[in-house]
């Protein structure tokens, strides 16, 4: 407990640290209008929280990460689970994963609109898309890397191979996918800035695209913080997740 | 008739770099309840007889059986216990990865529970059964071992160098649990180890192994003293340098 309390407080020290440096270097450094200090942007961020703007957007945008990220990691993990057990499905899908993987969600973004619109169903698509494919690598990794004495012990206990599946496979795969998952949310972040920007009617890239075509400076900076704020909050989330889950027998995690 | 033969039972893994013939014309019958120490130098194909015994690896020569049927592939009724302690389950605690053969079988989770409880107690480890395997020592991680495979209640128990990793200390003090837990148990043991004086401390007979390639069975010493051991004792240190003289000629032979 006590260790807790104080990493809350250095994490906050080290927030504080992060905008007096800011403020240091746009007064003293920077002196440009284009670079405004914390101060202004703090007090336009009050406003648009008192006129519920801000709100808005960023759950305009955390809620297609959280749509998109349960879509792409329902689907990633039972195919994962495939791709790391059978050796034909692998062949067959290695091919898959090996081609869409380098192609970036952001490349995907104009055919997500042609396909999708401009509305909820493409960001979705860009986010789910995003996460699937390091959702499968790491669950399949996950099963690939499964001790080989784990599997020997059990059918030395009479496991059927679905016994050694379901009770040994699937649960040391577990740690490989909560990682993947949370690879795959830092992704999402990217993923939606750039969807938004493109092309998006509200969203934390829409409030970026808007403020710079009407040289709301302030604003952008807002859209910032917020992002690297929200981020910052929701890897901390899965990390407390994952110690919840999996910390009493893997202390790495 | 024994319980466990092997009949001039070979192996040769093929691969990448070629064959090696790891076991050869390796023939060895273990009787109902005796402790029989496999002793060898690192390298000379221990595991790998074990393995075969165990059904994780076919043979590619001879025929193994156990009460007259055919081993092909590992079942409940032979336990194993491994050389490192990385086939515990982490994310089960202590009494789930003893009751995990039962659980295996359908038994229901009070039975379970009682059924772990017992032999959490007869390994020494009488309310640790809420501890996970990383909160446990080395020591502890094999106890576990032993109590999982014997929980599963099997024919016989195959042990290869389970305290091979453990301080001096903590072997001594599990070597003489193992004994009494077998004479408890009353189970028929095949013990690897590479340490003359575990294997004159706790086995009825000693099979000495040639070195490889085509490692096998060498000489068999009866070891007859009552136990406990008394490691000083002239009968004991007379059994000791017998096999000593044995395993010596496979050393110097290098
Ligand atoms: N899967 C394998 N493929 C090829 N060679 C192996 C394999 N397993 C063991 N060997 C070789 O067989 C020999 C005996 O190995 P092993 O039975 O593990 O020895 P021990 O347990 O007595 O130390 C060693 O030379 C080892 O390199
Ligand atoms: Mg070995």
């Amino acid at each position: 407990m006590r260790e807790r309390v104080k990493i809350v407080a250095g994490y906050l020290a080290g927030f504080a640290l992060l905008f007096l440096v800011w403020h240091l270097a746009a007064v003293f450094v920077v002196k440009s209008a284009l670079f405004p200090s914390p101060i202004p942007v703090f007090v336009r961020a009050q406003w648009l929280i008192e006129e519920n703007i801000l709100q808005e957007q960023v759950w305009a945008s955390l809620r297609r990460i959280l749509q998109g990220f349960a879509l792409g990691t329902a689907l990633g993990i039972p195919i994962g689970l495939a791709i790391g057990s059978f050796k034909p499905v692998r062949v067959l899908l290695e091919p898959w994963t090996e081609f869409f993987r380098f192609i970036p969600a952001v490349a995907m973004i104009t055919v997500a609109v042609i396909w999708f619109g401009i509305g909820e169903e493409s960001k979705i698509f860009l986010i789910a898309y995003t996460t699937i494919f390091v959702i499968i690598i790491s669950t399949a990794a996950g099963v690939g890397a499964v001790e080989r004495n784990k599997i020997r012990a059990a059918q030395a206990l009479g496991a059927s191979r679905f016994q050694v599946f379901a009770l040994v496979a699937l649960p040391a795969t577990v740690p490989f996918i909560l990682t993947g998952m949370r690879l795959a949310m830092a992704n999402s972040f990217v993923t939606i800035v750039a969807a938004e920007l493109i092309a998006s009617n509200d969203g934390l890239g829409k409030m970026l695209w808007d403020a710079r075509l009407f040289m709301e400076i302030n604003d952008i900076f807002v859209a910032l913080v917020a992002l690297g704020l929200l981020g910052f909050a929701t890897d901390r989330c899965f990390r407390l997740a994952i110690r919840a889950f999996a910390g009493r027998y893997n202390p790495t995690m | 008739m024994a319980l466990v033969s092997l009949e001039v039972v070979g192996k040769t893994y093929r691969g990448r770099s070629g064959a090696y013939e790891a076991v050869r014309d390796f023939s060895l019958e273990l009787a109902e309840g005796e402790f029989f120490c496999l002793l060898g130098t690192s390298g000379c194909g221990k595991t790998t007889v074990l393995n075969m015994l165990a059904g994780f690896e076919a043979p590619t020569a001879g025929r193994i059986t156990l009460d007259g049927r055919p081993v092909s592939k590992p079942a409940a009724e032979r336990g194993v216990v491994f050389q490192g302690t990385d086939s515990l389950y982490d994310w089960l605690n202590a009494r789930d990865n003893i009751a995990f053969g039962l659980r295996l079988a359908g038994v229901g989770r009070a039975e379970r529970r009682a059924v772990a409880e017992r032999f959490l107690a007869l390994v020494g480890l009488a309310g640790a059964g809420d501890k996970h395997p990383a909160e446990l020592s080395g020591g502890m991680k094999q106890r576990i071992q032993i109590a999982r495979a014997l929980a599963n209640n099997p024919r016989m128990l195959l042990m290869d160098e389970p305290f091979g990793a453990l301080d001096a200390m903590t072997r001594n003090i599990l070597q003489a649990e193992l004994t009494r837990i077998w004479q408890e148990a009353r189970k028929t043991v095949l013990f690897i180890t590479h340490d003359i004086e575990e294997a004159c401390a706790l086995a009825t007979r000693i099979g000495v192994m040639k070195r490889g390639p085509g490692g096998t069975l060498k000489t068999v010493v009866p070891v007859d003293l009552p136990f406990p051991r008394d490691r000083t004792s002239d009968a004991f240190m007379a059994i000791f340098r017998h096999v000593h003289a044995a395993i010596r000629e496979e050393i110097v032979a290098v």
